[in-house]
């Protein structure tokens, strides 16, 4: 399943990624099966292989609690994996109007359920 | 597939027309293209009619006196039409006997598909019947009119729910 | 200065009684059951999602978003404050006001919601219906009770909406979302030609109040100025004929297609009259007893409704029009952000929620806490939330306008922009959402830095600036003088112009596209010369719309396109 917007052709090289479904936040697929919230430690598929993988993890996905799973097409850079289109860039870095929320931002104090 | 009405588990007596096959004897429900054919049954059965959600059921103005069921479906429990089919079966056609959900449906509607006049549902196969039954008794209070007879509850349009 | 509450009854919004947060508590407890059932796998995502929107909760960009619901945008000094506890405690400390008048949070979790809505019905406040294809928050002009040009509190109306469509049995899958809205006077202060039901009311004959009524009318990929049903429906009709336009729409407006199913395009598809005797056959054959709407009803509503207790208006006027002559800024400030009060010695004000450079609509909690306390000390306890995004303080002595504009000041709310060219509307585009093509918020910063200027804003005079993230049009770009839409070029954000539009007033209209997408700050440069051709062309004292209807949109077009 593809998704409007992240643009994955024949050729290139993909990362896989969600929401989970308890909190909502973004994660990532990692080269160790793991889901991460950080763009920079996904694992890179070969747009060939991403369809399996996505079949894999969707099957698992009320299991592992995630929702959404998808491709998005990334190009390689010295930073990481590099989303081709604003909107997964967006998704990876957080929102541009507040640079502070980066994808590991914590809350300033703990919230109550912690 | 059971049937839950009146918070009771019940078993369905009611056949289902077979596609291309004479109706049998006893209850049957058919589909409403074979009304016709199951107005004319030589059999002393009760007869149904199963509506798809995209009926009118102006279209069984005429039949209703000799229908015992009207069962209602929902391809997907998204799609709101039967709820609308159902009140206007009890409000516009004043129609008395059982009116069935079935198809598509969730707990979570059991309450607004009584109120609309909806009788008893088809469950689902793998359905709790305890989770239906705390849907019912989610509230107490319904801020509408509906098709049953409710009381008043304070002022405005609020209904006690039994 | 302080008011004493003259009654247990808050100002300008319904007082919920025992049964009333009895119900709250139960809806939670039903969340909280359909939460474990979807973690439990007895609901799939696909099943539990409306379930979730119709407690407003819909999962964004980056996390959850809860949305709250602010009936008829009004709400009292100690919801606020539960606002400003949410926002702290279980989100990033801040809120996002929207056009619906409703509150968004952007950073909520799934797990922490059925407690959210806990804290929430504390204060008698709810989720219900602000999403999912239900009837949604019905909205009212932002002056209810305190214009001079009122004819009825459209609020009373809006709460017995409100309390019909809730949980309402038949009408909670419809085939898409619903927005009803109502304006107290014929001056249209609601768009209501843009919804998908918009009441007008007037006086009739009796003493009790008629309503016009629009029908099909919306924004979104296919813009659609609503058309008007009825001239005169009788007050007692009300829900009646409600409840007839509503099953038509459930019994035949589209759901095969999403984008058709608006109740705009059913109306579009049978034409007015066709469905205008569909409803009249409905509205003849129902049960009409049941559903009217006694006038007793109506009162017993009305009756849960505080009302301030005015003080006499004293020199309050004098005193302020001294203080106005030594402070120009707040001079200025009093000429945009204030709007004239029926009651002599008051007015009411709107705070800007537009800085310059800001993100429109965001509000931090400490801001809202601030609003809170002067809403306390100076409006009766009472606060609305506006389509447009602002905050208003119904009912200020004018006495008191000077403390309460130095206290938003000294906390970023004291922008004398209302109506002004900054004053931008904008939906969370990219940034936040899920559906945007291209994002809303960097472009309002620039062009809200770009026209800081005090004197440029209101040499450029009255002026709409609308901008949507996409096609969805929640940022009303079709309804502003100049709208802003973001649209996909091959995965790059880009943006294309739209003019001519407008809300209210009796001359809606919706704004035309001048021509092929550009970058953002290509658009920003095309928009500030779209006002160099207006200031060089217009007529003495000719606003920028009506400049743009004689002109047509020709030189506007010529000179968004002309490179340097
Ligand atoms: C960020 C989450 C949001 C999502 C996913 C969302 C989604 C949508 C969608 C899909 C539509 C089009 C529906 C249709 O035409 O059938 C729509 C319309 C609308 N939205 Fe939003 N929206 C969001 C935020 C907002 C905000 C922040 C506002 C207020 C500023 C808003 C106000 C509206 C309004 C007024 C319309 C109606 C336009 C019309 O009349 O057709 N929405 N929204
Ligand atoms: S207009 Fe589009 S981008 Fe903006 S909030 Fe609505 S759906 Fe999202």
């Amino acid at each position: 399943m593809d998704r409007r917007n992240s643009r994955r052709d024949a050729e290139g090289t993909s990362v896989i990624t969600a929401n989970r479904l308890l909190d909502g936040r973004i994660v990532w697929l990692a080269a160790d099966g793991q889901w991460t919230t950080l763009i920079q430690d996904a694992k890179l598929y070969p747009n060939s292989a991403v369809e399996e993988a996505l079949k894999a993890r969707n099957a698992r996905a009320q299991e592992e609690a995630l929702v959404g799973i998808y491709g998005v097409q990334v190009t390689e850079t010295a930073s990481g994996p590099l989303p081709v289109t604003s909107r997964e860039r967006i998704r990876a870095a957080g929102p541009s109007v507040h640079p502070d929320f980066t994808p590991d931002w914590h809350a300033p104090h703990p919230a109550p359920y912690a | 597939m059971p049937l839950l009405e009146n918070g009771q588990i019940i078993q369905d007596t009611w056949q289902i027309a077979v596609e291309g096959v004479s109706l049998p004897a006893g209850d049957v429900l058919v589909p409403l293209a074979r009304l016709s054919e199951g107005l004319g049954r030589n059999s002393d059965g009760r007869l149904g009619v199963v509506l798809s959600s995209a009926d009118e059921v102006e279209t069984l103005r005429d039949a209703l006196p000799r229908l015992d069921v009207v069962a209602l479906t929902f391809p997907v429990f998204r799609d709101g039409r039967p709820f609308t089919q159902a009140r206007a079966l009890r409000e516009h056609l004043h129609f008395k006997g059982e009116i069935r959900a079935g198809g598509h449906v969730l707990p979570d509607q059991y309450e607004f598909l009584l109120r609309c006049g909806v009788t008893a549902i088809d469950l689902p196969g793998s359905s709790d019947p305890a989770v239906w039954q705390r849907a019912h008794e989610a509230f107490t209070v319904a801020y509408q009119p509906s098709i049953l007879k409710e009381q008043a509850e304070g002022f405005a349009f609020r209904r006690r729910l039994a | 200065m302080s008011h004493s509450p003259s009654a247990a009854l808050p100002v300008g919004h319904y007082a919920y009684d025992d049964v009333d947060r009895t119900f709250l508590k139960q809806r939670v407890a039903q969340f909280k059951d359909q939460v474990e059932r979807r973690l439990s796998g007895a609901l799939t995502e696909e099943e539990f999602k409306p379930l979730r929107l119709m407690n407003g909760l819909y999962l964004q960009l980056h996390a959850y978003m809860l949305r709250v619901a602010i009936p008829y945008g009004v709400l009292d000094a100690k919801q606020m404050r539960t606002l400003a506890h949410i926002a702290r405690t279980y989100d990033r400390d801040y809120g996002h006001f929207t056009t619906r008048q409703n509150i968004q949070f952007n950073w909520i979790r799934l797990e922490d919601t059925p407690e959210i809505l806990n804290v929430l019905a504390d204060t008698d406040m709810h989720a219900i219906q602000t999403s999912g294809n239900c009837i949604r928050n019905v909205t009212a002009d932002q002056f209810a009770g305190a214009a001079a040009d009122e004819v009825l509190d459209p609020r009373v109306y809006a709460e017995i909406l409100r309390q019909w469509s809730t949980l309402h049995p038949e009408f909670t899958f419809l085939p898409r979302k619903f927005k009803i809205a109502i304006s107290g006077s014929q001056q249209d202060r609601v768009a209501a030609r843009f919804h998908d039901i918009g009441l007008i009311s007037r006086e009739g004959e009796n003493g009790r109040p008629v309503f016009e009524v629009f029908v099909g009318g919306g924004l979104g990929r296919t813009p659609i100025i609503g058309v008007r049903l009825r001239d005169d429906l009788p007050e007692e009709d009300l829900i009646a004929y409600l409840e007839a336009v509503l099953r038509v729409y459930n019994a035949h407006g589209r759901r095969d297609n999403i984008y058709k199913a608006r109740i705009k395009i059913l109306v579009q598809a049978l034409g007015t009259e066709e469905f205008l005797n569909q409803v009249n056959a409905e509205f003849a054959a129902m049960d009409r007893a049941r559903y009217r709407l006694p006038e007793s009803t109506v009162e017993a509503i009305r009756a849960r409704f505080g009302a301030p207790d005015f003080a006499p208006a004293g020199n309050a006027a004098e005193k302020l029009a001294a203080q106005r002559k030594a402070d120009r800024a707040f001079d200025a400030w009093v000429h945009t952000n204030t709007h004239p009060h029926k009651q002599s010695g008051y007015c009411s004000i709107t705070i800007s929620c537009k800085p310059a450079g800001g993100i429109p609509g965001d509000v931090t909690s400490a801001q809202m806490d601030l609003l809170a306390d002067l809403a306390e000390r100076y409006s009766f306890g009472e606060l609305r939330i506006t389509h447009l995004q602002n905050v208003v303080l119904g009912h200020v002595r004018q006495d008191a306008l000077y403390d309460v504009w130095q206290a938003l000041e000294k906390n970023g709310l004291g922008e004398a922009n209302i109506g002004f060219i900054t004053d931008i509307v904008a939906c969370p585009g990219l940034d936040y959402c899920a559906l945007a093509n291209a994002r809303s918020i960097p472009i309002a910063q620039k062009l809200s830095s770009r026209f800081a200027n005090a004197d440029l804003q209101r040499e450029i005079g009255p002026l709409r600036l609308n901008i949507s993230g996409c096609i969805n049009a929640c940022g009303h770009h079709h309804a502003g003088h100049i709208g802003i839409l973001g649209v996909d070029k091959r995965g790059e954000e880009a943006f294309q112009i739209t003019l001519g539009g407008s809300a209210g007033d009796g001359d809606a209209s919706i704004g035309q596209i001048l021509g092929s997408a550009m970058s953002e700050d290509e658009t920003v440069d095309a928009i500030a010369r779209i006002i160099d051709t207006y200031l060089s062309r217009r007529t003495a004292g000719e606003r920028f719309i009506e400049t743009c209807r004689r002109l047509g949109t020709a030189p506007f077009k010529d000179a968004a396109y002309a490179t340097a």
